[in-house]
């Protein structure tokens, strides 16, 4: 095969061929079903839903059939092929699979071939009623004349991939659909992990800028001992300055101080009264206060631990 | 794997892309989560710790705390105080003859500083007469 030729008439008497590069092939009718109807039908999507049930009654049920729908002028031109019998058929002569980048339909060459072009010894391709048709050589005339044709200069559009005709497990509406809905649900998620992390990145500003004002606080085991410092002083400091102002409540004109000691492990102080009444109203102030409190006579020992 | 067998499973492939990014956005999310919920809780309590500190180290041994404590001298006459010693961040201080007002006004300003009471002796003398003797630090 001639290198520069990049497209490839596919017919049962064709001859072995070495392909060093790829090529797209033009099937003729012996390797597919043609029907043109005029249908009420806007998209092709549409029209290759029906197209099985077009075939019914043309094609083999036995067999499994791939359909290809385009719009010819003003109707619909569907086409039903067998990949795998083409696949194999490709494997006889020689034609690899991964050598064929295209397939196109010889349907396509209808203008074209409107004077016929001689396939083979045996056939022969022309449009009859505008539809390509494989005729025998023999039913022609004799002295029939050929027409060249360059199929190389014929621009093929509605073309189809080996890979793309075979069937998928899941349709293309269905591959759209779901994984529509993956990619909504990881943007969602992906917004959502964005939001999280940055609703810590404020403490982490503030975090950031006090260790770094603050350096020697960067270190866990420093703040801790000087958390364990502070904190109990504030904490006894804080209970000392409570008790003295409880225990100065309870003293009045007819109530003294005795005296007042702050050591390391508790306050305690002591208070006369001036009669009974006033013992027992001190010693029952003092209780209200959460002093430990004792009475003897007319005075009054109250006593807070630190 | 070659093109052709890509082109026929392109629908599975496309669908296995959406599925991948979605779980790949599902472990993100995850890991953001589980990023957060580590870190929030050593953030903030980093923060309140330093704060803390700051509030304690300013408040309980804050350097103004020495001119504060010297007023001590001149809330009473200075006949009355028996010594007044004060030496780096300690103060030992002795009063006498305080009257209950006097005893009052030094017990309230001593409590007003934020310094360490670490000793503290109020005796009466007698009716309205007090000694009252105390060290802090600070």
């Amino acid at each position: 095969m001639d290198k520069s030729n990049n497209k490839l008439f596919i017919h049962r008497d064709m001859k072995p061929v070495t392909l060093e590069h790829s090529v797209e092939i033009i099937l003729t009718p012996q390797f597919y079903t043609f029907i043109r109807e005029d249908l009420d039908i806007r998209f092709a999507y549409q029209a290759k839903q029906i197209a099985a049930s077009l075939f019914d009654d043309y094609l083999n049920a036995s067999s499994e059939h791939q359909y290809h729908v385009n719009k010819c002028q003003n109707q619909w031109c569907f086409f039903a092929y067998n990949i795998e019998e083409i696949d194999k058929f490709l494997e006889s002569v020689g034609i690899e699979k991964h050598r064929v980048s295209k397939i196109y339909f010889a349907q396509e060459l209808e203008n074209s071939l409107t004077h016929p072009i001689q396939l083979s010894e045996k056939n022969i391709l022309q449009t009859i009623d505008g539809t390509v048709t494989l005729i025998p050589r023999q039913l022609m005339d004799s002295n029939l004349e050929f027409m060249p044709l360059d199929i190389e200069a014929v621009k093929l559009n509605s073309g189809i991939t080996m890979g793309a005709s075979l069937n998928s497990f899941i349709s293309l509406k269905e591959t759209i659909l779901l994984s529509s809905l993956f990619l909504i649900l990881g943007t969602i998620f992906i917004i959502e992990g964005s939001r999280i992390k940055s609703s810590v990145s404020n403490d982490e500003a503030i975090a950031l800028q006090l260790t770094q004002k603050h350096s020697k606080y960067s270190d866990s085991g420093f703040r801790t001992n000087l958390l364990k410092k502070y904190q109990p002083i504030k904490k006894h400091e804080l209970s000392k300055r409570q008790s003295i102002k409880d225990i100065a409540k309870l003293l009045s004109a007819n109530s003294q101080l005795i005296n007042l000691t702050i050591d390391k492990n508790a306050i305690k102080a002591a208070i006369k009264a001036s009669n009974n009444n006033v013992a027992q109203q001190v010693n029952r102030n003092a209780k209200a206060k959460k002093l430990k409190s004792s009475m003897t006579g007319l005075n009054v020992k109250v006593e807070k631990k630190i | 794997m070659n093109l052709m067998t890509l082109q026929r499973y392109k629908n599975e492939l496309i669908l296995l892309f959406a599925v991948l990014f979605a779980l790949f956005a599902f472990i993100y999310k995850l890991s953001a989560n589980a990023y957060v919920k580590e870190n929030r809780t050593e953030i903030t309590q980093k923060i309140s710790e330093i704060n803390t500190i700051l509030t304690l180290k300013k408040q309980w041994g804050g350097k103004g705390l020495g001119s504060s404590v010297a007023k001590l001298k001149t809330v009473i006459s200075p006949s009355k105080i028996k010594s007044f010693n004060k030496k780096s961040k300690k103060l030992i201080a002795s009063y006498s003859g305080l009257t209950g007002n006097e005893l009052s006004k030094l017990t309230n300003a001593l409590i007003n500083i934020p310094v360490q009471i670490t000793q503290l002796n109020i005796q009466q003398r007698s009716k309205n007469q007090y000694t009252m003797e105390f060290t802090c630090k600070w």
